[in-house]
């Protein structure tokens, strides 16, 4: 119980099967996983390793065929659809590979959105939003829709997003894969230094050089197991 | 509020396909609020023909008189009541009547006809009988011996202006009632079958003919707004105090006739249905491609902490948006198309009877209901089909979704 509640991420003999045409396979093969507050981790492996699948049973989006989860000291293994949606909106900040905004929502809004599930109250929703866009290196583009930004840009805000609610964890999936090793560079070097500032643990799952270089821990999965658990602190 | 602001912008973002599910709701808005506007004014229109310019709205008789008509079943003291029921606010006018059955003859022809006995300045002003009068002229006064007949009855009769005709019927004491008019005018009133065998005397002269001195079998009551005839019936009732009078309104005493009219308006429900089916479709297609256009959209919001309820709403909201503005907007046509075909009316290529009325016009009426019905029908029937698609984007899961491309 002690361990669960000095990790933010634990997870327990974690198992997800997929059926392919009636013969199981396993995407993720009893992983015990933690996690702890501030980290800076990434989960990397080969294509079919299981990291996105791992990712996404720790953040609640998707069911572990048996194992436990806790996030932050909850079991979220067993929370119901409305109490995942409130507990990822409160304690995940997510930032995948695209896709990641609101297209008909303004820059302003889609960082705001979490926040007004919330009912974080406006002014503070105000301040907030005008803060992280100078973090993100965004200030100026409050009005821009997702259209007219770059892809850049847009990861920018996604990560802008997954921060000003300030959860407890952020969880990015091949945050840079969609852009070039510039702007791939700049925004992991951005997510270090927030990571740095505010103490929010990040968790990646890639197989992208630069991050696997930046990350504090690497957590080598191989098969759905963890093969391999390289702390670089 | 940021569901409304999502719903709202994500109506913009496919202008054709709004607009082609627009023009749906539009049109089915449209036709509804024209149609029932229309079946309303000639509903409306019979209505009036048959209460207004004959049976007037509300009608007082003798207890019984209506099941089983008798020459001795009168309203003695009608002046008394007349003047009492005109004092009520929302009475228009009375007029009293006196009716019995007879045999008139011109020359050699011969027919049974009804003798109705009326006062000629309370008649005009409930029923505008001169207005009914074709040929000849009305009553030269009040108590004059001359005799209107129905037209159907004046070609059975062959009889013209000018010619006398003899009636003979029973009178109240039991005495032969016979006398000689001349003929003063001829009347259509709208009512073929009537017009066949009304015979029209001035309601004194009637009054004398069939031995009836100050008595009459019915008085007609006109209301100044068609629509609250039941409960001015119930007020005149309970202001009479009479138990041995019958105060019925046009539903209870025409009552085969108003089975006629609430059959006629089912005739609105099946092209109510129709526009349902049609919206529906339009709705349905819009939405289903809305969501599966939007999968990722919704499992990116879902995946962030949208509950699915609110993505249920945000989707009910955008088709609630386009449903109304496609109601403001066939409003805003159908309104003064309403309201100029109320005046104007249409002209049917062909004149027609329905229940006794002539239609050569066809007439609609402006109100609230021939917008409020289409309006719900198109607001609840977008809702309701729209929660199918969106049901399926709220149970989406995000892992999958997000997948899709």
């Amino acid at each position: 119980m002690e361990k669960r509640n000095e990790h933010i991420i634990v997870t327990e003999k974690l198992k997800k099967v997929y059926s392919d045409g009636g013969v199981p396979v396993p995407a993720v093969d009893g992983i015990d996983l933690t996690i702890t507050q501030g980290e800076f981790s990434a989960i990397v492996g080969p294509s079919g390793s299981g990291k996105t699948t791992l990712l996404n049973i720790i953040s609640g989006l998707d069911s572990p065929t048996e194992g436990k989860v806790w996030l932050n000291g909850n079991l979220i293994s067993s929370m119901s659809g409305n109490e995942l949606s409130d507990f990822r909106r409160d304690n995940i900040g997510f930032i995948f590979q695209a896709y990641n905004l609101i297209p008909v929502l303004s820059v302003e809004e889609n960082i705001e959105y979490i926040m007004l599930l919330q009912g974080v109250p406006k002014e503070q929703r105000r301040q907030r939003v005008e803060r992280i866009l100078e973090d993100v290196g965004l200030t100026g583009f409050e009005d821009r829709m997702p259209l007219q930004l770059s892809g850049g840009q847009q990861q920018r805000v996604a990560i802008a997003r997954a921060m000003v609610s300030r959860p407890a964890l952020i969880l990015a999936d091949e945050p840079t894969a969609n852009l070039d090793s510039k702007t791939g560079a700049e925004l992991l070097d951005m997510m270090r230094k927030l990571n740095q500032d505010s103490g929010i643990t990040f968790v990646f799952s890639t197989h992208d050089k630069m991050i696997m270089e930046r990350a504090k821990r690497l957590i080598i999965l191989k098969d759905g197991k963890i093969v391999g658990d390289e702390n670089r602190e | 509020m940021l569901s409304l602001k999502i719903a709202f912008r994500n109506v913009f973002r496919q202008k054709r396909r709004t607009i082609l599910t627009a023009l749906t709701m539009f049109g089915g808005f449209t036709l509804s609020a024209i149609s029932i506007g229309w079946g309303d004014g000639t509903y409306s229109n019979t209505i009036d023909i048959f209460t207004r310019n004959r049976l007037g709205h509300i009608q007082i008789h003798k207890k019984g008189y209506l099941d089983q008509p008798s020459l001795y079943k009168t309203i003695d003291d009608y002046e008394t009541i007349g003047e009492k029921i005109i004092g009520i606010n929302g009475v228009e006018a009375w007029a009293p009547r006196l009716y019995s059955a007879g045999l008139a003859s011109v020359g050699e022809k011969t027919a049974g006809v009804r003798i109705l006995g009326i006062d000629l300045n309370l008649e005009e002003k409930s029923t505008r009988f001169s207005r009914k009068i074709v040929e000849g002229r009305n009553f030269s006064s009040a108590t004059s011996k001359e005799a209107i007949l129905g037209k159907g009855l004046a070609d059975i009769l062959k009889a013209q202006i000018g010619d006398e005709v003899v009636i003979i019927s029973q009178a109240a004491d039991g005495s032969i009632a016979n006398e000689l008019y001349p003929i003063v005018g001829l009347v259509e009133s709208g009512d073929d079958m009537s017009d066949r065998m009304d015979f029209y005397l001035t309601l004194p002269e009637a009054q004398e003919l069939m031995a009836l001195n100050g008595r009459v079998h019915e008085i007609a009551i006109i209301v100044e707004k068609l629509g609250n005839e039941r409960r001015l019936a119930h007020q005149i009732n309970g202001m009479l105090n009479k138990a041995d009078l019958d105060i019925a309104p046009w539903q209870e005493f025409a009552k085969q006739f108003y089975q006629a009219m609430l059959a006629d308006e089912e005739g609105m429900w099946i092209m109510l249905l129709v526009i349902i089916i049609i919206v529906a479709v339009g709705v349905l297609n819009t939405v289903l491609m809305t969501v599966l256009e939007r999968i990722r959209e919704y499992g990116l919001m879902k995946a962030i902490g949208t509950r699915p309820l609110q993505i249920i709403i945000i989707i009910i909201y955008e088709v609630n948006i386009i449903a109304l503005a496609s109601i403001i907007a066939g409003t805003i046509l159908s309104l003064p198309i309403n309201y100029l075909l109320s005046f104007h009316g249409v002209a049917l290529p062909f004149t027609f009877t329905y229940g006794g009325v002539e239609f050569s016009k066809y007439y609609t009426q402006v109100n609230v209901r021939s917008f409020l019905i289409p309006a719900v029908t198109i607001l609840f029937t977008a809702s309701v089909v729209s929660i199918f698609p969106a049901l399926k984007a709220a149970r989406i899961a995000p892992t999958k979704a997000m997948r899709v491309h």
